[in-house]
């Protein structure tokens, strides 16, 4: 009898838990159909002529071929490796910067730190139109830094040289307040009695902070370094927007995602422009193993 | 005795003097910061209100010497259907937040209350998604939509981000909170899997989603990528991309003042939303990484 009940309770609950898939199936279902499958198909077209006009012919790995002699794409390359280096590193260290700025005390450091938190506001597009605006030949920038240079008007976005610099400012100025936010809760998380310990031994503020505090920030200084990598390998709306004619002056903004939509909306060469995503995956799944491995062998921890 | 006391009220005062010079030198050093970073966003407001030859002036002028009040504003929405594509803007981001909220609500909890085959693989492939750029997914996703003849439809505009993978995996960390002993009370009263879902779980997962409801809303608010390549009509745009036609001079006309205007409409409902919600909004952004 209690056999028969127990069995019973087993099969209600064996039952019940396939409620379970019921409730993850329109999930699974959706990301099915809008995820795995253009996943799938776009490595497939990477190795078709697909050019939305006629059917895909399989070209195998011709467009791999042919890419490694594409002129813009090569340049593409280095216009996006320019990019993340240019804007990572100032981002990593002024981020720092800002976040050991507003965690020290003084007063009215809550109603500063909401002023500079307004950059977390503006969509990219709007950060573009904004810069745009910022970057006019006889605009606030050329008012700031053309007495310095002898000039009243500066072409800033048509100049070879300046325009991928003054993107890189824009991005700097619209994403350092989020990842000031993540060193700020790094900082937080740190004990007090740590450094109060660090004093006691004998160790100034300096060797503190070296010693003790950016030894823990280990942890919080991987993730910042991989999300702006990853975020910076897909740098497209700034170079769309500010840029003139899409990623210009002759290319010198043209990023790989810049080169993605040219090749696929604007030559409708979708083979091509599968094939150059299929590099921009592996770009960052590079830097993604590199930052789990960075990440878990962690000698410094508090666990 | 006097002699060391004063010698001590002495170190006592240049201590607190040099905490004083400290404070100072931060405080001064935060201003600045503060300036440059807020700098671009005042801009902003403040170009909507200033004569179209004032914008641009050197030096630069504070406040506007002309008032020209809601002019722009009145310009931009002659220039162009501001008014619908903030409406295409707002109805698809109340869509793909309600969707997302109320599906992946349903998904976490599965994933979090319940065993079943092949729930590893499956919540897996949630991660992955995540992982995974939405540039990669650009091209395929696109002849997929067009397959679908979606293309230049808000079928194609919202469909794709109607559920999203990071809304399931918030959802499954916030459904672990829910006590299995309610669920299994309300299971002996003789409620339906579905019943326990809607009437207990949803509504304790209901405010643990306000965080995540303001990322959604920002993902779908702020996105560039997909609707630029697949709205062409004109009405179909979303913010984000009609404004961009404001980058450029119109005809030979400046139009600084208007695009600044619909810069400050467009930025409006997120600035309000981080007055109201700062907590939840920092605290979301944090959590998906979603500026980066």
């Amino acid at each position: 009898m209690i056999n028969r009940l127990l069995l019973r309770d087993v099969s209600v609950i064996r039952r019940r838990q396939y409620w379970g898939l019921v409730f993850v199936l329109p999930a699974v279902v959706f990301f099915a159909v809008f995820f795995l499958y253009p996943l799938v198909i776009g490595f497939g077209l990477s190795l078709t002529d697909f050019t939305l006009l006629r059917p895909p012919v399989w070209v195998g790995l011709d467009n791999y071929i042919d890419l490694l002699s594409d002129r813009l794409f090569l340049k593409s390359i280095n216009v996006t490796l320019g990019f993340v280096f240019g804007s990572t590193v100032p981002t990593w260290i002024l981020s720092l910067l800002a976040a050991l700025l507003f965690y020290q005390k003084f007063p009215g450091r809550e109603g500063l730190k909401l002023l500079f938190f307004s950059p977390l506001l503006p969509s990219v597009a709007v950060v573009s139109v904004i810069w745009v605006v910022l970057l006019h030949p006889s605009g606030i920038l050329t008012d700031i830094v053309g007495p310095l240079v002898g000039k009243s008007s500066i072409t800033w976005l048509h100049d070879l040289t300046l325009s991928p610099i003054v993107i890189v400012v824009a991005r700097i100025w619209s994403v350092i307040p989020f990842y000031m936010l993540i060193w700020l809760a790094g900082l937080t998380a740190i004990p007090q009695e740590l450094r109060d310990a660090a004093l006691v031994d004998g160790a100034n503020r300096r060797q503190s902070f070296l010693r003790v505090e950016l030894p823990l920030l280990r942890p919080t200084a991987v993730f910042v370094m991989a999300v702006s990598t990853i975020a910076a390998f897909q740098g497209f709306t700034l170079q769309f927007i500010i840029a003139p004619n899409q990623g210009g002056p002759v290319d010198v903004n043209t990023t790989l995602g810049v080169v993605i939509w040219k090749y696929g909306f604007q030559f409708y060469r979708m083979g091509d422009a599968a094939a150059v995503s299929v590099v921009l995956f592996a770009f960052i799944m590079i830097v993604t193993s590199v930052q789990l491995k960075l990440g878990s062998s962690d000698r410094f921890s508090l666990q | 005795m006097a002699n060391s006391r004063q010698h001590e009220s002495n170190a006592a005062f240049e201590a607190r003097l040099r905490k004083r010079i400290t404070t100072l030198i931060l405080f001064c050093t935060a201003v600045l910061v503060a300036v440059i970073f807020g700098f671009p966003m005042y801009f902003m407001g403040i170009s909507a209100f200033k004569a179209e030859s004032e914008i641009l002036a050197t030096p630069f002028r504070w406040l506007p010497e002309t008032f020209v009040g809601f002019e722009h504003y009145a310009r931009a929405f002659e220039l162009a259907p501001i008014g619908q594509w903030y409406l295409n803007s707002v109805f698809a981001a109340a869509l793909q937040v309600s969707v997302a909220i109320f599906v992946g609500a349903m998904a976490g909890y599965g994933f979090a209350k319940f065993r079943f085959r092949g729930k590893r693989i499956l919540f897996a492939l949630i991660l992955s998604i995540m992982a995974v750029p939405f540039q990669i997914l650009l091209i395929p996703l696109f002849v997929l939509v067009r397959q679908f003849g979606w293309d230049d439809s808000y079928a194609g505009l919202i469909m794709p981000g109607i559920i999203s993978a990071f809304g399931v995996f918030m959802m499954r960390q916030f459904a672990f909170a829910i006590p299995d002993e309610l669920l299994d009370a309300a299971r002996i009263d003789g409620a339906g899997e579905f019943r326990i879902f809607l009437l207990i779980a949803l509504p304790l997962l209901a405010p643990a989603a306000a965080s995540l409801a303001i990322i959604l809303f920002l993902f779908s608010w702020n996105n560039f990528l997909w609707p630029l390549v697949v709205a062409r009509d004109r009405a179909l745009l979303t913010l984000p991309v009609g404004m961009t036609q404001f980058s450029q001079p119109y005809r030979g006309e400046p139009i600084v003042g208007p695009s600044m205007a619909v810069s400050t409409l467009a930025t409006l409902p997120v600035a309000l939303l981080f007055l109201f919600f700062q907590r939840y909004f920092i605290e979301g952004m944090m959590v998906s990484g979603i500026k980066g």
